[in-house]
């Protein structure tokens, strides 16, 4: 689901957004290609949602999301520490369900002009 | 001294513009003057300006190593250079780098966010139940009231604050606290968003890690630490940037991130670009 293809859902003009209610907001946005996991732990460290855990046996640890978390806000601060390249947010977070979103385009890398 | 330029001084200035004259050629002018424009080609790599703002995030995890007081004195002066409505400078800091003071900012903010929790997190509650109602009765009036504040982003953070999963100045060992002067030319705020951006931006140049801290807000209910601090009108409370050395290398390398409309206008035309 990308960002364009989020329909507003709800048109009650008396209601507010429910943070926990899937059908309002973008969940699990966050990508996690495990074979350039080194298991490092550093994206769990940096998260600002402490979204991010480590699983699997000792000598072959991976990074992976928490079972039931909705707090990501795609800052990407994940990749930035990642020596691998391996998770990254490609969405944005947003009430997608209840703001309609608008002007919005996909994700990009800086780009030079 | 003399207040006034008496005739010698006029002379001497004279001589010193004949002097310029005589010694800077044609060539050198024209030099000169095509150094006032410089040529970017398309494509060209990122200047040290823009490497710092695209290496910058907000860092929430710090070294436990203080930075030495000189490398926060840079950033102020950064701060002291931004720009502002009429020129007002709206601004004045209080840098906070004992631990116990910060801790002591860190427990009232956590009081506040469990206080709030209580009261307007609904999530708390099965979806259905008495209780959930009840209190998203609660939360949906604020909402109304100031809708940016009680933003579900920020609420997330609140229930984290109050579970004590987050830590509001992120256990920072520097904590710099900017104060508004609410008499500033136009829009102060905006100034203060300013001031703080070059600051950060300096910070990040000089490889520290910044986060702005917009709960610090929840200070300006504390009467006797805004006492303490010193903090009376016209001044407000306004930001709190916490500083330090970043864990992990956020730096090596840039993100991606959305885009965002952009409406062109040239050539009588409009275009729409991302």
């Amino acid at each position: 689901m990308t960002a364009a293809s989020v329909e507003k859902a709800v048109v009650d003009p008396d209601h507010l957004p429910v943070w926990d209610d899937p059908r309002e907001t973008i969940f699990r946005r966050v990508t996690i290609e495990l074979d350039k996991c080194d298991g490092c732990k550093l994206c769990t460290v940096v998260c600002p949602a402490n979204l991010l855990e480590l699983f699997g046996p000792k000598d072959n640890l991976k990074a992976r999301l928490k079972a039931d978390v909705t707090g990501c806000m795609s800052c990407n601060n994940c990749y930035a520490v990642c020596a691998g390249r391996g998770v990254y947010a490609t969405e944005p977070y947003d009430f997608a369900g209840y703001y309609e979103q608008k002007r919005i385009g996909e994700f990009a890398f800086p780009r030079k002009f | 001294m003399s207040d006034a330029l008496d005739l010698e001084d006029l002379e001497n200035l004279e001589d010193l513009e004949c002097e310029l004259k005589v010694v800077e050629t044609k060539a050198d002018r024209t030099a000169r003057r095509r150094m006032a424009i410089q040529e970017i080609a398309p494509g060209a790599d990122w200047n040290d300006v823009e490497h710092a703002i695209l290496t910058r995030r907000s860092i929430r995890k710090f070294k436990g190593r203080q930075p030495p007081a000189h490398m926060i004195r840079r950033i102020l002066e950064m701060g002291r250079f931004a720009p502002s409505q009429g020129n007002c400078q709206p601004w004045s800091f209080i840098v906070i780098r004992d631990r116990e003071m910060i801790a002591e900012m860190e427990q009232y903010c956590v009081a506040a966010c469990q206080n709030m929790t209580a009261n307007i997190d609904y999530t708390n509650y099965a979806p259905g139940s008495e209780q959930r109602a009840a209190i998203m009765q609660n939360t949906q009036q604020l909402n109304r009231e100031s809708p940016n504040a009680f933003h579900p982003v920020p609420m997330t953070a609140v229930k984290s604050i109050a579970n004590g999963r987050f830590a509001v100045f992120h256990k920072a060992p520097t904590v710099i606290l900017i104060l508004m002067d609410k008499r500033g030319v136009g829009i102060p705020e905006v100034d203060i968003g300013v001031v703080g951006t070059n600051m950060v931006l300096a910070a990040q140049s000089l490889g520290l890690g910044t986060c702005w801290v917009g709960f610090s807000k929840l200070l300006t209910s504390n009467t006797a630490l805004m006492d303490k601090l010193g903090i009376a009108p016209p001044f407000e409370l306004a930001e709190a940037i916490s500083v330090g050395y970043p864990i992990g290398n956020p730096a090596q390398q840039t993100i991606s991130r959305q885009t965002h409309q952009i409406s062109w206008w040239e050539g009588g035309e409009q275009q729409i670009l991302y």
